[in-house]
Formats: C-alpha cells, sequence, structure tokens
C-alpha cells in the first residue's frame, strides 16, 4: 500500500534541553500506520512544502495515535520546531521508512548502541520496547555528549534503568571542566571502552547513531578491529 | 556507486572543489559531500560582495538528513551567486559539478590554490 502524506496535529511540544525539543504529533482520526521501532518519518510545514526534513522516531512501535520525534536546534527546521512549534501547529507527515531496525529477532541479542548528541533518540524507542514486551533482548546505550547538560532523555532512560535489568545507559562527557561534580566517564567513546560491554561478540548487533565521525568510527571498530560481519552493523547518520 | 571527482578541479578537505580560471574560482560541493548529505533541500548563499577567507564558513547547505556549513576553499570576494541552486537545491544532487555550483570567488591570493588538494589527494581522503 503507498505511504499516505498526512497533516498532523501537535499535540504537545515539550523542551528537553534548551536546544532540543519532542513534538508529539496526532495522528487523525481513522489512521493507522504500519511502521516499526527505529524508522524515521519525514516532515514539512504546510506553508513551505518544498523544505523536507527527516527525523527519528524517538517512540516505539507499540506507541499508537502518534508519533515523537525529538529535535535538535539544527537548520531551518530544527529551528523553526525548538524556537517556535507548539501545541495546535500542524505539519505533514511523510509516515515512517527506514532500515534501522532493532534486532529483537531471534531473541536472546545484545544490543550495543553507541550515539552522540541527538542520535540518542531512536534508542528510546528500542528500549521502550523491550522494556514493554519483556525482551530478553540486552540492551546498552553508550552515549556522548558535552556535559551533563546535554543528555537528552536522561530522567527517562535512568528509569527504563530500573524496570529494565538487561538494559545499561553508560555515558561519558567531552567537555566538562575538571571541578564539575560528575563521577561518571569523560573524554570520548573509545574502542577499549566500547569492548568492555562486548561480552559474547558474535551474539552482539552494533548500532551507530549520531555525526558521520561518530558512525565511521563505529564501523572501523566493528569491522577492521574486531572483524565482525557487515550484518552487525547498523547504522544511522544523524538520526 | 563510483564517486565523481573530475580531473580539472581542486578540492578543499572540507568537501567543497575550485573551478580555477585566472583569478576567478567557482566554488560547490563533491558528489561524495552530496551523496553524504543526501536530499539537499535548503542552500543558503554568502552575500554578493562579501569579502571571505580561505577556511571561513560563509553558506549553509542542509539536507533531510542534517545542516552544515560551507567553507570557502579560498580567500577573495564573492561576485556572483548561482540563484538557480537556491531556487532548486537538488541541483546539488543531480549535478554537483554543473548546476550545482554555489558562488564564485575573486581570488585575494590566487596561490592558496596550492594548499587545495588534486583528484588523488581527495580520492585518498574519502577513500575512493
Amino acid at each position: 500500500m503507498a505511504k499516505q502524506i498526512v497533516e498532523m496535529l501537535v499535540e504537545t511540544a515539550t523542551l528537553e534541553l534548551p536546544d532540543v525539543k519532542t513534538i508529539h504529533l496526532k495522528w487523525p482520526e481513522g489512521y493507522e500506520a504500519d511502521f516499526k521501532t527505529g524508522q524515521f518519518i519525514t516532515l514539512y510545514w504546510p506553508h513551505k512544502q518544498k523544505y523536507k526534513r527527516a527525523y527519528s522516531l524517538s517512540s516505539c512501535a507499540l506507541d499508537r495515535g502518534f508519533f515523537d520525534v525529538t529535535v535538535k536546534r539544527d537548520g531551518k527546521m530544527g529551528t523553526s520546531i525548538v524556537d517556535w512549534c507548539e501545541a495546535g501547529d500542524k505539519l505533514f507527515v511523510i509516515p515512517p521508512v527506514g532500515k534501522f531496525l532493532p534486532a529483537f529477532e531471534p531473541p536472546g541479542k545484545h544490543l550495543i548502541c553507541i550515539a552522540g548528541g541527538s542520535g540518542v533518540t531512536p534508542f528510546r524507542g528500542f528500549v521502550r520496547e523491550a522494556t514493554r514486551r519483556n525482551l530478553d533482548t540486552r540492551i546498552t546505550v553508550l552515549y556522548t555528549v558535552r556535559s551533563t547538560k546535554d543528555i537528552i532523555f536522561n530522567d527517562e532512560f535512568r528509569q527504563l534503568e530500573k524496570e529494565n535489568p538487561r538494559f545499561k545507559f553508560e555515558v561519558t562527557c567531552t567537555r566538562l571542566a575538571p571541578e564539575d561534580p560528575w563521577t561518571g566517564r569523560r573524554g570520548r567513546i573509545t574502542a577499549d571502552w566500547v569492548k568492555t560491554f562486548i561480552g559474547d561478540a558474535a551474539n552482539t548487533v552494533f548500532y551507530a547513531c549520531g555525526t558521520n565521525e561518530l558512525v565511521a568510527a563505529t564501523e572501523h571498530l566493528v569491522l577492521e578491529e574486531l572483524k565482525l560481519a557487515k550484518e552487525q552493523m547498523r547504522t544511522e547518520k544523524w538520526g | 556507486m563510483s564517486t565523481q571527482i573530475p580531473a580539472d578541479l581542486k578540492y578543499a578537505k572540507s568537501h567543497e572543489w575550485s573551478r580555477i580560471a585566472g583569478d576567478t574560482a567557482t566554488v560547490g560541493i563533491t558528489d561524495h559531500a552530496q551523496h553524504e548529505l543526501t536530499d539537499v533541500v535548503f542552500v543558503e548563499l554568502p552575500a554578493l560582495g562579501r569579502q571571505v577567507k580561505a577556511g571561513e564558513a560563509c553558506a549553509v547547505v542542509e539536507s533531510v538528513k542534517t545542516a552544515s556549513d560551507i567553507y570557502a576553499p579560498l580567500s577573495g570576494e564573492v561576485i556572483e551567486l548561482n540563484k538557480a541552486v537556491a531556487d532548486n537545491p537538488s541541483l546539488v544532487n543531480t549535478e554537483p559539478y554543473v548546476g550545482g555550483w554555489f558562488f564564485k570567488l575573486k581570488l585575494a591570493a590566487p596561490a592558496e590554490a596550492g594548499q587545495l588538494l588534486s583528484v588523488d589527494q581527495y580520492r585518498q581522503q574519502i577513500g575512493g
């Protein structure tokens, strides 16, 4: 069936950080979407139909009746959404597509999800679905941010960690002042750090979502250093 | 799919190309860059007459996935803009080296071109 473009109401608009906003797009009555966790939707404003931007869903396929996307203030669309978008606005939505999908089948996999900045947004969907379905899939999110003020969904990920013993949320900060009280890891994501989370490499699937540099570094680690198969690596550049 | 890297151009590490003719350079972004960006939906060009220095951010290109600065590969004055690419940003994807050029510079220091990458150096950089 052809993907139907629909106009959706922004039901809520929530500022997650000063430069990051989640918009909750309500499906119109009678609308049903056949989609998977990890896919992205494409948005455009009714008055600017040629200008479109794609955003990964930060909600999951079990969330029915709405799509959530979490948008960084970047470019014309990111700026207009973060600065201006509010409940009651309408946006056109091209339904979800994409292959950045969690490997929940066959069961028992370990998903190591490497994210930078707003690249963490699709992984909220991964963890939500795995937790609600009580899957035996292990998920480890390795998240690089500049400072503790830049962690998106910190409260929700910490809560999901409590609910789901197979989920770990590990943050590393790259630009904290030395006197900052943060007791977690500092510095960039390194191959050695990632390796500490790998148990059974053959049963692990790696995901990378973020800048081209972050994705390339992860690909290098998985394909060149660990010599794993391409099928064990899934990437989304600036999801 | 193989990436086009025309032999008659010079390249910046930040993926801009320059077609130099006398003291003028036409500037755009490479086939590799447009491929990485995916579908380009917006191009913001510098002001006509602006003086730019090599390495200075002077334009913006946005694709469906991301927004990126475009850097002047050489120093000089912006003397011509490609209005067609501002009106139809998809030219960056379909004709990166022809209809998808961004602006022309009157070069302030033509010798700077020696700092840019050759075809082989750029191919090596992008792993082609």
